[in-house]
């Protein structure tokens, strides 16, 4: 059964009014660390690990940036199932929390991957999956500090691991105009999400993934004054250029960004198939590609994918 | 008073006569270390010397010499300049136009679109300042302040790995092989940088505050990395004047903190547009004041496919642009057909 509005189910619990935040006595020497490497959690398909160095790493936040139809939300549900996993099968043990923006939440598919992709014979994953929607960029702001609350008091086999937040585009999509005050203050917003997302993911070692659309892009990005983002000089999805949406003030929030395309193309001609008018009959399929735009650990790669009942699994060709 | 009267043993009056330390006015404004290095002695024979020397802003005019404490020769001031001593970036062309690598001593700002490899290039040096003189380093340890979460374990034992190869391929050359050097394996590279996680505002200015009383209790720092300096601070601040006075407090300390210990401070900075003569621009966070914060600042920009650094400020180095590479390995020159170094 799914945990819906899991703000509710945290009321039930008797959880500590202080919030986190406020925690003990900070020293400049507490914030000394040995450096670990971070925990990965799989995808659940090995050709898109190899070529994330493991998967969507943890203590960090990982944007995936594409057009509708492309895959991210199918992405998304397949990483809520495969952090059920133990980490001997590259999982995290974790529950995790989908906090969504677009309705309704996508309830059937989810339920289609999870028979897919079994956990465990009495193992329902969805008892560890959390969901709760939001409707604007301030609501998520309100919702934060109980999630955080709801994070740190979860007590289970299964802590909370993994946030995603799909997409983090639709929140910032009416209520700001296109004025320079309006532009600064959205501006303002993202750095204090992703500011309170990092602490998050820091303080309790939890993956973020978090989804964004993509816009058309007219002006040339070439130059120094160019607004070229990551190892592709050009984004292109659907035969259209395109960028990711949210401007340069978001790219600098997040720590890794990946990029989901697809083209419809030409798969294979039926030899000497001619239909009425004499034209060649043509098969026409969809070419979809992952790259990787920028990630602070991993060099430039791409790789194909296709979307199967089972879900995304990558190809190598 | 003359140095002769001085109750210390006739060898170190010698010493100081010899070095040219006739008249103890003359001694009223040196460090311990420059003393012991200048006579050979060591650092506490020297504070035993200096005990006796005028430490008042009074003028001494007895011996014919005006001298004010604290004061400095020209000459005193290029000898130090000789003693600053630089980082290499694994990448010759960027050491070139860096007049042979980052410098000690000064605050350095690098800048530019995520991506383009400011984290990178962050992480190559925190790696490089370990290396012995002779490859490029200074021997030394690392400060590394993430504020982001950009520091990635793997990435930096892929990068001290090829140090490493680097440095061994380097010793079968020349016989001038240092007993603590040879076999310093990846993890030796890790364990050497001091790793701080900052996720506020308060934890960056509060770390940067203890960062003097942490460096002189480990001398061997000889680089610190912020990694980056702007993400706390692009927040709404309610007070704006109070975050003007935040960062400038924070540039002061730094720059006191690269000059007292001679260290290299790096700053990572992002880059947002400005609107300026019709157009947008993209131009380094946290506003014009801070421009003022750094000695010296280097962007970093795509052109083309290829990545480029630029000097776009410094005291003593003509602007100039070089193209490098993001490998396995690290930064390294770029090994494009058409490569160039412009100079503007």
């Amino acid at each position: 059964m799914l945990r819906e509005d899991f703000i509710f189910h945290v009321r039930d619990m008797n959880i500590r009014r202080k919030s986190f935040l406020a925690a003990k006595q900070m020293t400049p020497e507490n914030l000394l660390r040995r450096p670990r490497p971070a925990p990965k959690c799989t995808t659940g398909c090995p050709v898109l690990d190899r070529c994330l160095g493991g998967g969507v790493p943890c203590r960090s936040v990982t944007e995936v940036a594409a057009e509708s139809g492309c895959g991210k939300t199918q992405l998304c549900l397949q990483l809520l199932l495969s952090a059920q996993l133990p980490p001997s099968r590259g999982g995290l043990s974790a529950s995790s929390l989908y906090l969504h923006s677009e309705f309704p939440f996508p309830l059937r598919r989810l339920r289609q991957l999870s028979r897919a992709r079994p956990l465990g014979p009495r193992h329902d994953p969805l008892e560890y999956i959390f969901v709760h929607p939001l409707q604007s960029a301030d609501h998520l702001l309100d919702v934060m500090p109980r999630m955080e609350s709801f994070v740190e008091n979860f007590k289970s086999q299964f802590p909370v691991r993994l946030i995603v937040i799909d997409s983090i585009a639709a929140l910032f999509r009416s209520e700001f105009d296109n004025n320079p005050l309006d532009l600064k203050r959205r501006s303002s917003m993202f750095f204090k999400i992703s500011g309170r997302l990092k602490l998050l993911a820091e303080k309790f070692d939890l993956a973020v993934v978090v989804t964004n659309q993509v816009v058309d892009v007219v002006a040339p990005n070439e130059g120094i004054n160019g607004l070229r983002i990551g190892n592709l000089g050009c984004l292109e999805s659907s035969g259209r250029r395109v960028c990711a949406a949210l401007g340069l003030a978001w790219a600098n929030c997040v720590n890794s960004r990946l990029f989901l395309s697809r083209d419809e193309e030409i798969v294979s001609t039926v030899n000497d198939m001619r239909d009425e008018c004499g034209c060649e009959r043509m098969h026409c399929g969809t070419r979809r590609r992952l790259h990787l735009l920028f990630a602070p650990h991993i060099p430039d790669t791409s790789c194909e994918y296709v979307i199967t009942r089972e879900g995304i699994s990558g190809v190598c060709r | 008073m003359e140095v002769e009267r001085l109750p210390i043993s006739a060898a170190l009056k010698g010493k100081l006569v010899s070095a040219g330390y006739t008249s103890l006015s003359l001694l009223s404004s040196l460090s311990p270390s420059h003393l012991a290095r200048d006579l050979n002695i060591s650092e506490n024979e020297a504070l035993d010397i200096l005990k006796y020397a005028p430490h008042d802003g009074r003028i001494d005019t007895s011996s014919g010499h005006h001298v004010i404490n604290g004061a400095q020769t020209a000459w005193d001031m290029l000898h130090e300049e000789e003693l600053l001593t630089r980082i290499t970036t694994s990448s010759v062309d960027i050491d070139n136009i860096l007049g042979g690598g980052i410098s000690c001593g000064e605050v350095t700002e690098i800048g530019g679109v995520p991506g383009i490899g400011k984290t990178q290039l962050g992480i190559q040096l925190a790696v490089n300042v370990q290396l012995p003189i002779h490859c490029g380093g200074l021997g030394g340890k690392a400060i590394y302040i993430d504020t982001e979460g950009s520091f990635m374990v793997e990435r930096v034992l892929q990068i001290a790995e090829a140090c490493r190869d680097g440095m061994s391929a380097n010793n079968t050359i020349s016989q001038n092989v240092h007993a603590g050097q040879v076999g310093m394996q990846p993890k030796d590279f890790l364990e050497n940088i001091l790793y701080f996680r900052v996720c506020s505002y308060t934890e960056q200015i509060a770390l940067i505050n203890y960062l003097e009383k942490f460096i002189s209790e480990h001398r061997d720092v000889k680089i610190v990395v912020i990694d980056s300096i702007t993400f706390h601070f692009r927040q709404d601040f309610e007070d704006m004047a109070l975050r003007t006075r935040l960062l400038s407090g924070m540039a002061l300390k730094l720059m006191k903190l690269a000059k007292k210990f001679c260290l290299a401070v790096i700053l990572l900075n992002q880059v947002t547009t400005k609107y300026a003569g019709g157009s947008f621009q993209l131009t380094l966070a946290l506003g014009d004041s801070w421009s003022h914060a750094c000695t010296n600042r280097i962007i970093l920009y795509w052109n083309g496919n290829e990545r480029y650094a630029y000097i776009d400020k410094s005291p003593s180095l003509r602007s100039a642009s070089a193209p490098y590479a993001v490998t396995t390995r690290g930064i390294r020159n770029s090994v494009s057909n058409c490569k160039r170094i412009k100079l503007m």
